[in-house]
Order: C-alpha cells, then sequence, then structure tokens
C-alpha cells in the first residue's frame, strides 16, 4: 500500500507526494504525456532524442547534471511508445535544487546548437549499440512493423530508420518542446524524506510562475483487428534460428492485460512452467523460450519469442509454440498454476515497494493511465483473474490469424544446408 | 505567490546541511554449529533475504565451469524433489532463488514474504544440502549454455569482456581465464558432486540476512541450517595460489568483421581492497570514468558524440583489484576515441583537477554513500562487500573521511602512479575500417 496526497497547480501541473522517513533520500519524478505515439511517422524516434536534449542545458542552467551531481544527487530518464520519465534522486536535504532544475528546463531549454548536434550522434551509436550491431538486434524494428498497419506503436522508440535522426533540425526539437513540454502535459512525484507542505511550498515557488501550455489531444488511429496471420522470415548473421510470435491483445489498464500477463507467468516464468517443461526440458526443442507482453497503454502485444536448439525446424518449433498455446485455450488452467502465478505477482508488487524511485515512477504512470489510486488496486486486479476469465481471454487472443510470426533464420545455418 | 520576476532561476539554491551518514550495522549471532549469521534489520516492508555465501567460486575449482556449473544445477533436483517441485514449491509462496558464482565465492539467495519464511526456508535447507545433479538436467542445461554462450560470442563487447581478464592476468589465472566452448564438454557429474561435497559445508558457510527479521527467522534458520548434519571434514575454503602472468604485449585487437561498433577496453592490474591507494583511487577513477558528469563521458560522449556510453570502474577480487575502462563506440571513430582515452588519463597525471569539479565529485561521492546504504538490502550489501576482503565498517568511516579530506595533488600523485601510459593494457574488438 502506497499512502499518497496530491493537488494541482493553477496552471495544471499534476503533483503526488508519497512520504517515507526511513530514507535520508528523495525521489523526484517528473513524467510528460509523450512518447514515439505521439510522433509524425515521418519524424520517428523524435521523443527520444528530444529526452537526450533535456539534458543539454535550460535557459538558466547550463549544465543538468553538473548541478545535480553538486548537490549529491543521481538522475537518469526514459522514453517508450506511450511516455517520456525522467527521474532524479539525492539527499532529501538538497530537495530544492531538485526543485530547481526540474522547472528550469520545463520553463524553456537553451536550445543549445552544439547540444543537438553531438546528441544525434550519440542516439546514432544508441541505435547501432541496441539494433543494429547486436544479434537480434533488429527483430524489434522488424516485429511491430508486422503487427502494427496503422498504429504509431508500428515503429520503435528509437525511431524507425537513422535517417530520422540524422535530419532532426532545431526548429523541430522547438516545436515538439513547445507543444508537449508544458505543467499541464507532465505529473510530479516526490517521494521520499519529505512533507506535504514542503513540496507543497517549493511547488509554489518553482513550478507554479511555469504558464500553462496547450497540449494537444491525442488522436491516434485505432488498429484495424487482424484478419489473416503474417509472416516475415529474415536471414540473418546469427548462430541460431529463432521464433517470435506476436499476438494482439488489451490495453494496459483493460482485464485483458491482467489475464495475459498471468498467462505468460504460466507458459514460462520459471523451472515449473508450462512452455519451459514442456518445450525446453522434455522435448527440447528450444534453449529458451519466453512470454511477455509490452504493457503499452493502447492495445498492445502478448509475444512468445524462443531460440530453438540445435537440428529443429522453425517449423517444427512453430507448431510444438501452438500446440502449447491450444492447450490453454481447450481447458481452463490448473488452480494451482493460477495461484502460483498470482502469489509471484504479488509478492513481486510488495518488493517493488522497497524503493521511493519504484513507487514514484509507479505513482505517475497510474496517473498518466487515468488515476494514481490504481497503483493500490493492482493486486487486486491480478487476484481478481479467474481460470475462466484466463480461458475466455486466451481464445480471443491466441489465434493464428490474429497473429504476426517472425521466422528469424541464422545465415550460416542456412548455407549449410 | 512569488512573481517570476522576483525569482531568481540563475543562482543555485543553497545546499542543505550535509545529513550525517548514519551506517547501520550488521548484527552477529551463530548458529548452534558455529556459522555466522550477520543481519540487517530495517525498512517498510514484511520482507526478508536471506544469503549464503560458501567459499566456491572459479578460484577454488580444479577444472573450468565447475564452480558455476553447481551452483547453477542446486535447484535443478534433490534427493526428495525434482527440478520442477522446487520452483512450484517456491513459486507457490512467491517466493524467489538467486545463485551466483564469483570468482572468489557463491551464493544462495532466496528472497520471500515474512510471512512464508518459515515454509520455503526448508526448500532451501534441501538445495543446499542434498541436491542430486541429475544428468539429464546436468545435459540440458549445458546443451543450452553452450548455445547462450555462442550467441553472445557473436556481441563485441562480449568477447572484449571475455578476453580481457586474460591479458591482465594470464589465462591459467583463475582471475584470467578465458571460457573456451569445449570446456563445455569436460564438465561431468562426478565433478559437481565432488566440489558441492568440499564446499558447500556448514564449516565453510556465512549467512547474510535482511529485511523485518523476527525472532520467528531466527529459530528457523535455526532449524534447517543450524544442526552438524552438513559438515565437512576438510572443507576447502582457499584455492591454489596462482602466478600473474600479464600479456607482455601492451595493444591487442581481435577483428571482427563487418562491425558498426568496436569495443573497447583499457585496464591494467592494481592492488587489493585494504591498500592504502584503495580508497583514493576509486574517487579518481570517479572523476575518470565514474559517473555521468565524468572526464570520459563529457569528452567522448558529451562533447564528440563518438558513443552511447563509456566509463570505467574498479574491481576487487580477494587476490587482486583491477581497473578498466569499457566503451562501444563507432567503427570509424574508433582511433579517435583512443587517442582522447588516453588523453584523459594523461591529463590527470599532468594537470591538477580544478577544484570546482573536485568538490562537484565529493559531493556526489557524499549522495553515493546515502544511497548505497538506502534500505536493509543496501546495508546488507555494504556489510559483504567489507566482510569479503577481510575488512570492516571502519572501511567506510575511512572513505567518507578520505572523500571529504582528499587534495587535487594528492589524487594528481595517484594518477602518476597508476595511469601511466605504458602500464595500460588495451583491447580493441571490432572493424577497423567501418
Amino acid at each position: 500500500m502506497i499512502q499518497f496526497e496530491r493537488f494541482t497547480l493553477p496552471n495544471g501541473l499534476k503533483v503526488i507526494v508519497h512520504r517515507d522517513t526511513s530514507t535520508p533520500m528523495a525521489c523526484v519524478n517528473v513524467l510528460y504525456n509523450v512518447g514515439a505515439r505521439d510522433e509524425d511517422p515521418e519524424k520517428t524516434g523524435f521523443a527520444h532524442l528530444f529526452e537526450h536534449l533535456m539534458f543539454g542545458g535550460s535557459v538558466n542552467i547550463a549544465d543538468f547534471d553538473n548541478v545535480l551531481q553538486q548537490a549529491g544527487g543521481e538522475n537518469n530518464a526514459f522514453t517508450n511508445n506511450d511516455i517520456t520519465n525522467y527521474y532524479l534522486t539525492l539527499p532529501a536535504t538538497n530537495i530544492e535544487v531538485a526543485f530547481w532544475l526540474e522547472s528550469d528546463r520545463m520553463l524553456s531549454l537553451a536550445f543549445s546548437d552544439k547540444s543537438l548536434e553531438v546528441q544525434r550522434s550519440v542516439v546514432i551509436e544508441e541505435y547501432k549499440q541496441s539494433y543494429l550491431n547486436q544479434p537480434y538486434g533488429d527483430v524489434w524494428l522488424e516485429l511491430p512493423k508486422l503487427a502494427y498497419k496503422v498504429h504509431p506503436y508500428q515503429w520503435p522508440t528509437i525511431g524507425k530508420e537513422l535517417d530520422h535522426i540524422k535530419h532532426a533540425v532545431m526548429g523541430d526539437v522547438k516545436a515538439f518542446f513547445q507543444k508537449f513540454y508544458c505543467p499541464n502535459n507532465a505529473i510530479l512525484v516526490v517521494s521520499g524524506n519529505v512533507t506535504l507542505d514542503q513540496v507543497k511550498a517549493l511547488c509554489d515557488k518553482w513550478f507554479a510562475p511555469i504558464p500553462a501550455g496547450n497540449p494537444p489531444l491525442r488522436k491516434l488511429p485505432v488498429e484495424p483487428k487482424q484478419t489473416q496471420a503474417r509472416k516475415l522470415e529474415l536471414e540473418r548473421d546469427v548462430p541460431v534460428d529463432a521464433i517470435y510470435k506476436a499476438y494482439h491483445m488489451g490495453a494496459r489498464m483493460d482485464q485483458s492485460f491482467y489475464a495475459m500477463e498471468l498467462l505468460a507467468d504460466i507458459l514460462t516464468d520459471g523451472n515449473a512452467s508450462r512452455m519451459y517443461i514442456e518445450l525446453v526440458k522434455n522435448k527440447k526443442l528450444f534453449s529458451e523460450i519466453n512470454a511477455f507482453t509490452f504493457e503499452t497503454f493502447d492495445p498492445g502485444l502478448f509475444i512468445i519469442s524462443g531460440k530453438l536448439s540445435e537440428g529443429v525446424t522453425l517449423q517444427a518449433a512453430d507448431e510444438a509454440i501452438q500446440e502449447e498455446l491450444k492447450k490453454v485455450v481447450l481447458a481452463q488452467v490448473k488452480k494451482d498454476e493460477m495461484e502460483k502465478a498470482k502469489n509471484k505477482t504479488e509478492s513481486s508488487l510488495i518488493f517493488s515497494e522497497m524503493s521511493i524511485l519504484n513507487k514514484a515512477m509507479n505513482l505517475a504512470i497510474f496517473e498518466v493511465l487515468g488515476s494514481a489510486d490504481d497503483v493500490n488496486k493492482e493486486t487486486d486486479r491480478f487476484m481478481k483473474v479467474t481460470e475462466v476469465d484466463l480461458l475466455v481471454e486466451a481464445s480471443r487472443v491466441i489465434n493464428e490469424n490474429n497473429c504476426s510470426t517472425l521466422y528469424y533464420r541464422s545465415k550460416s545455418k542456412a548455407n549449410g544446408n | 505567490m512569488e512573481t517570476e520576476t522576483k525569482l531568481d532561476r540563475v543562482t543555485m539554491p543553497a545546499l542543505g546541511k550535509p545529513s550525517k551518514i548514519d551506517i547501520i550495522h550488521a548484527t552477529e549471532t551463530n548458529l548452534a554449529n558455529g556459522i555466522p549469521v550477520y543481519s540487517v534489520n530495517g525498512g517498510t516492508q514484511d520482507v526478508v533475504k536471506i544469503e549464503l555465501i560458501f567459499p566456491a567460486g572459479s578460484r577454488q575449482q580444479d577444472m573450468p565451469l565447475i564452480a558455476d556449473t553447481t551452483n547453477v544445477l542446486l535447484e535443478e533436483g534433490t534427493t526428495k524433489h525434482n527440478s520442477e517441485e522446487i520452483a512450484s514449491l517456491l513459486d507457490y509462496y512467491g517466493a524467489f532463488l538467486e545463485t551466483s558464482a564469483h570468482h572468489d565465492y557463491a551464493t544462495v539467495s532466496l528472497y520471500s514474504l515474512g510471512k512464508h519464511f518459515s515454509k520455503v526456508l526448508p526448500v532451501l535447507e534441501e538445495l543446499v544440502k542434498q541436491p542430486s545433479f541429475p544428468q539429464d538436467e546436468i545435459d540440458v542445461y549445458l546443451t543450452n549454455k553452450k548455445q547462450r554462450f555462442i550467441v553472445e560470442e557473436k556481441k563485441g563487447r562480449v568477447v572484449a569482456a571475455r578476453n580481457f581478464p586474460a591479458l591482465l592476468f594470464g589465462n591459467n589465472h583463475p582471475y584470467g581465464h578465458t571460457t573456451k566452448i569445449e570446456e563445455f564438454d569436460t564438465v561431468k557429474r562426478e565433478n559437481l558432486a565432488a566440489f558441492h561435497k568440499g564446499h558447500y559445508s556448514s564449516n565453510a558457510c556465512t549467512i547474510i540476512l535482511a529485511g523485518k527479521i523476527k525472532d520467528q527467522v531466527f529459530s528457523s534458520i535455526g532449524d534447517n541450517f543450524g544442526g552438524n548434519d552438513w559438515k565437512t571434514a576438510d572443507a576447502q575454503v582457499n584455492g591454489k595460489p596462482a602466478e600473474l602472468e600479464p600479456s607482455a604485449e601492451r595493444k591487442h585487437y581481435m577483428p571482427k568483421e563487418k562491425a558498426l561498433q568496436s569495443a573497447i577496453r583499457l585496464g591494467r592490474v592494481l592492488f587489493l581492497k585494504n591498500h592504502p591507494d584503495a580508497i583514493p583511487f576509486q574517487i579518481l577513477n570517479v572523476i575518470l570514468g565514474g559517473y555521468f558528469g565524468s572526464r570520459l563521458m563529457s569528452n567522448i560522449r558529451e562533447d564528440k558524440g563518438y558513443t552511447y556510453g563509456i566509463s570505467s570502474g574498479v574491481v576487487f577480487l580477494k587476490e587482486a583489484g583491477y581497473f578498466q575502462i569499457a566503451s562501444e563506440v563507432g567503427s570509424d571513430v574508433c582511433d579517435k576515441a583512443l587517442v582522447e582515452i588516453y588523453k584523459e588519463m594523461d591529463r590527470l597525471c599532468t594537470e591538477t583537477i580544478p577544484e570546482a569539479e573536485l568538490q562537484l565529485v565529493k559531493n556526489y561521492l557524499r549522495g553515493n554513500v546515502l544511497r548505497s546504504m538506502d534500505g536493509p538490502f543496501a546495508l546488507a550489501e555494504r556489510f559483504k562487500q567489507v566482510w569479503l576482503h577481510g575488512l570492516d565498517y571502519s572501511y567506510y568511516e575511512k572513505y567518507i573521511s578520505t572523500v571529504a579530506d582528499i587534495t587535487a595533488a594528492q589524487l594528481k600523485d595517484i594518477a602518476c602512479k597508476y595511469l601511466q601510459k605504458d602500464s595500460i593494457c588495451e583491447l580493441v574488438v571490432g572493424s577497423k575500417k567501418a
């Protein structure tokens, strides 16, 4: 249970405060309600590039990191398809420095040409490091493109292609800031050794003077129902064949999400999971197999990915996965399987509340999804899923006509055949 | 409300009085059989972590991969339950198992909700005392591990990480050995069982506990681990002594066709954690490449954009310490990046660190100490990191006072002593022409 209080500033900034006196630290988390899904299809990767630029100096402060480090702090940020999130921790006695820093870059950036030039290169290196220069790296460029035809989840956060990043110009940067980086498009969460009164006073001082903006209403195209199986084969310089299957499922706050998360757990989490026992241990078709969801805010994907054992064909691997999935659709999962999956989930949630950073991030994410109150309803939402619910949901999702399958072939193997 | 015109947004708000750093010490008790139990009680959540530490690392093994494989296989079957049953028992109570083998030691940890601790502890007891090492489990594990090994070998940074220690220590040194693919075929069941018998015993075990520790937790641990039923006559605590055989060549290059990025490692062997220069060198390392604002990051990422990230670090093992810089840089700018890296090391030897930068690092490190001691799990880790090296909490007091007192002149001396170019070993894995 995370206790918290909240208020909204006249400029629209939502503020949430969670007090935890067991720590000498404080955490400040600022979430901007903009992600890769909000990008222009011709200028993808922009939300993420912009996140880098948020560290390149703000209107009154030349170097964000330098100042924060002087205050004993540490920070980072991430961008995903849905949001951009900035977080820092520092000794609670220096909390005002965090307010100074975060409010200044919400007010305006320095928009330095040098910063744009350098961060373009840095992001290009990041693109290479994560997607191009490692085995199976481009799966996450290709699979979403196959699964989504209309919705912007079809491109990854890093961008569709390197050229979109190379061609980013200062005009784009300024327009992006104007459009999305305003108090009424943000959520501020402060957690740790702070009081509500203290946070209120600091907010009045540092954030209240920032004028409200006009963030656009989000009108994203809805992905039409997939009606036919989609297939893609790639051949790459990798040592072993791999298979990826992506099924359309519900959105983060739908009942579907909770059912599919539990199903993923039942299928591949740990030594007692179904696919691990059947496909890795017994049939020895895979060296590893994983089921997971993308946890996206809009309707997402349920993914099965696996690396094939020596001598197994992609087709045999695909059939074996489908056979296991068929079992889930034909009969309810066993009571004890469900109980284990739920207990593990409950326990993970309790462990995750050990850190003020996790707590702050979760509060911000649930607030942008609808209400921070939901953070304390997660356990119940998982507990409420019945075996019948899971069967109904799995039957809806698990269907080859709702699936995009990627065969990722090893080039050396193909040549050897 | 103050208006924008009155608010000074240019001057940094005054820093608060540095909070006093209270290092909460682990308390020591002993089980009836003598096993020391160090515990850190605290936190807001009703959770417990128990970690059993054994001298069962790669330094203690006679053949490659034995320490690692023994450690992993503990959860793959006991005389009473198979792998699936063990996982089911733990899953049912939402408990998590974590095994890990290092150079000098191996650990088996269990994370549990406080209310279920006494129910899952017998499972931990079983897999620590009576693993059965089933042959089919060994086969599946090794086959799949071997495949993962091959996949990982495709990553330049992995190749660099795997080969660099051999250049520093020599391939025959336990800290320097590079695993070869054919070694996976040499692992035999009897070696695992023998290694377990010799190293996972009550007379070589230490326990670290963290979380909300109630009296009942101690009695459960006593029941499950306090007996004399898992003692070995000759617990093999120490590994064989080994000679350092560093590479005679300073520069090494491993080609990797068509790599878009080259993985870089530079470094050298240092001293032990108890050496008088150990703390000053760690501070110097932070300035060079140990935090986001470090000189390497500022120059090679934030000024030149050659990389997504570059960092340096100091590793202290029981019998040796070493320093290394790691990065992946665009293949087309690899040579330029190397020039800049050496330049940054050289600058530390020839120029005095400006006072403002030193003060910043001191403040940052003080905040870091607070962060690293936040919560019972972190505090338990701090205890372990001194205990492993035969040190005590005075190490942290020394660390905090050195951070406060060290001067730019002292750091320059340290840099001159340890960062001379001809003492630095270099490995590049990648493509020279992009």
